[in-house]
């Protein structure tokens, strides 16, 4: 009963799909896994690398699906699906992990996109059935969640700190944090109505590409004084090693280019999703759509981008298979676009650029070593303080949801899965756990042993 | 010398590992996929262990376009034996690729068994 209020106070937490919304994801399932099966793409970074053999004839439609499917169930299961139901919201693991695998494992190119579409429709009236559910429970979990958003935007805004400590060092990280915690708190004093994390964000991502840039610039000069001074002999030997590399590459991107147009509808297709506030792209951002703030998720999401683009592109380039999302650009521009005719326009001309620009984007990489670096220790870095901000945000839903028993009943399920060598992925085991100790509590609360902690 | 080579998201943390295990003529260096993948081919090193949160994207990335899927294996997010990986280093692989959050256990088994196929 009084979680009901709460649930109708919240307002915005009303996530059913409307009919519209539930024929784009519908049928932008079946456009991904048609891709999918042409080998033009695949969401599952994993996967990618595979697709080369599959692509030249060196292996099967079904060995290649027992790769995809291999790498991806682990995903679907333990972080797609979990994060879903406690948000209300969809993702990517959930929508484009399952129409990688249909995609690739359709024998035929007609059945692709039925596949994909029947997957579509599988979640979208899964979801909807699942979100009304949830919200008519004395308990109501979903809304208990909405405690993840503090914790996630506040923690999220320390990554590049993070970054710029394992890349570079204790000093520099020691420096960047002071200058991330002085803006946040100037932020806080001078513009109460921006997210006090917005500048030191941009300021700490700032700072880790100015240390990788400046380190490969001053590498490259010093590679030169040597080439000059070892006479030519070393000069002549670079281009060559590079070779082998080159041609893959090129080859990849001529493939890519060829298919312009249908990655132009892809790219619409994944910005009108993010455009319909029914979708988080990343590991944390479900839980702040859920919540109704777009501008923080497309904070999060933007700045997710800079740890992929070097991962996407490599394994593009060396694949001949592109990513579902893109460089995932596409996400935090739907969230914050005003209407789906703009999503789509911008989602096709955002692809239109990515994919064009792919040969170019490895060259460039492939000359600035920090800057790959970089990205790495950021998605690290990302890993690291979303981990902590999504297990401190579950146990502060444990203890809305259900006080001293949530917690125990929470933390008790997060360490029995780290115990059990991680069955459910860590960034999705506390969420999963709040779900379960949610349902737990709705049945103790039917059987009288468990009174709702507070009435909103 | 055993020479092997790290990369991908938990490339300082696997190094670190392979380190304190004191393995007898192993030397683990930091490294990336592309780096490495130059490597391998030139025969500058011997063996590369990949880390991402799938176990074969970042991890692996390159190095299958470069080096063929004869000479890599992912273990996806599983924990391989020390026989599992003796009998593919047997096969020729030289590159293997395995999950991030299991880099505690993964790490020291697939160090082991090449240390002791080295020695």
């Amino acid at each position: 009963m009084s979680g009901n209020l709460v649930a109708a106070a919240a307002g915005s937490t009303d996530l059913s799909l409307s009919l519209p919304q539930q024929l784009t994801v519908i049928a932008l399932c079946a456009l991904t896994a048609f891709i999918s099966h042409l080998a033009l793409a695949v969401f599952n970074d994993g996967v990618r690398p595979f697709m080369l053999d599959f692509i030249q004839g060196r292996t099967t439609r079904s060995a290649t699906t027992a790769v995809s499917f291999g790498l991806s169930a682990g995903f679907i299961f333990g972080l797609g699906a979990p994060m879903a139901l406690s948000t209300g919201v969809l993702n990517p693991w959930l929508v484009f992990l399952p129409t990688d695998i249909l995609g690739i494992l359709s024998p035929k190119k007609w059945l692709a996109p039925i596949l994909g579409a029947a997957w579509g429709a599988v979640i979208v009236f899964g979801l909807n059935g699942a979100n009304s559910f949830a919200h008519d429970l004395p308990v109501d979990f979903l809304t208990a969640m909405q405690q993840m958003s503090t914790p996630i935007l506040f923690l999220f805004t320390l990554f590049p700190v993070l970054a710029i400590t394992k890349q570079f060092g204790k000093v520099r990280g020691a420096i960047a944090g002071a200058v991330e915690l002085v803006l946040v708190v100037a932020t806080m004093k001078l513009w109460p109505n921006v997210f006090a994390g917005a500048i030191a964000m941009a300021v700490g991502v700032l700072m880790l590409i100015a240390f990788a840039v400046s380190k490969d610039l001053r590498q490259r000069k010093l590679e030169r004084a040597e080439r000059i001074a070892n006479g030519d002999g070393a000069a002549e030997a670079t281009p060559d090693d590079d070779d082998p590399m080159a041609s893959l590459f090129s080859a990849s991107a001529t493939r890519l280019r060829k298919h312009l147009p249908l990655f132009m509808l892809l790219g619409a297709g994944v910005c009108l999703l993010a455009q319909m506030h029914v979708f988080g792209g990343g590991e944390a951002t479900s839980f702040l759509i859920a919540k109704g703030d777009y501008s923080g998720a497309a904070q999060v999401d933007f700045y997710r981008v800079f740890g992929f683009i070097p991962l996407i592109a490599t394994t593009a380039l060396a694949s001949g298979a592109y990513g579902i999302a893109g460089f995932t650009l596409v996400y935090p521009i739907g969230y914050l676009l005003p209407n789906p005719w703009l999503a789509l326009i911008c989602g096709a001309a955002v692809f239109a650029v990515e994919v064009s620009a792919l040969s170019w984007i490895g060259r460039v990489l492939g000359g600035l070593p920090s800057v790959r670096d970089s990205s790495e220790h950021l998605r690290g870095a990302i890993s690291d303080s979303l981990q902590l901000a999504i297990l401190f945000g579950s146990l502060m839903a444990a203890n809305a949801m259900g006080g001293g028993l949530g917690i125990l009943v929470v933390g008790g399920l997060y360490l029995v899965n780290e115990a059990m060598g991680r069955v459910v992925v860590r960034m999705a085991a506390a969420p999963a756990a709040v779900i379960v100790g949610g349902i737990l509590l709705n049945v103790l609360y039917w059987l009288d042993l468990f009174t709702p902690v507070k009435g909103g | 010398m055993t020479k092997i080579l790290t990369g991908g998201v938990g490339k300082a943390q696997v190094a670190e590992t392979v380190q304190k295990l004191a393995l007898d003529g192993v030397d683990v260096v930091v490294s990336s996929d592309m780096d490495a993948a130059m490597k391998l081919r030139a025969g500058q090193a011997d063996y590369y262990l990949g880390t991402c949160h799938t176990g074969a994207g970042a991890s692996l990335g390159v190095l299958l376009g470069l080096l063929g899927s004869g000479a890599c294996h992912t273990f996806g997010r599983s924990v391989p034996t020390e026989d599992e990986v003796t009998a593919l280093i047997g096969d020729g692989k030289k590159v293997f690729g395995f999950g991030m959050d299991q880099i505690d256990a993964a790490a020291p088994v697939i160090a082991r068994a090449i240390a002791a196929h080295g020695a």
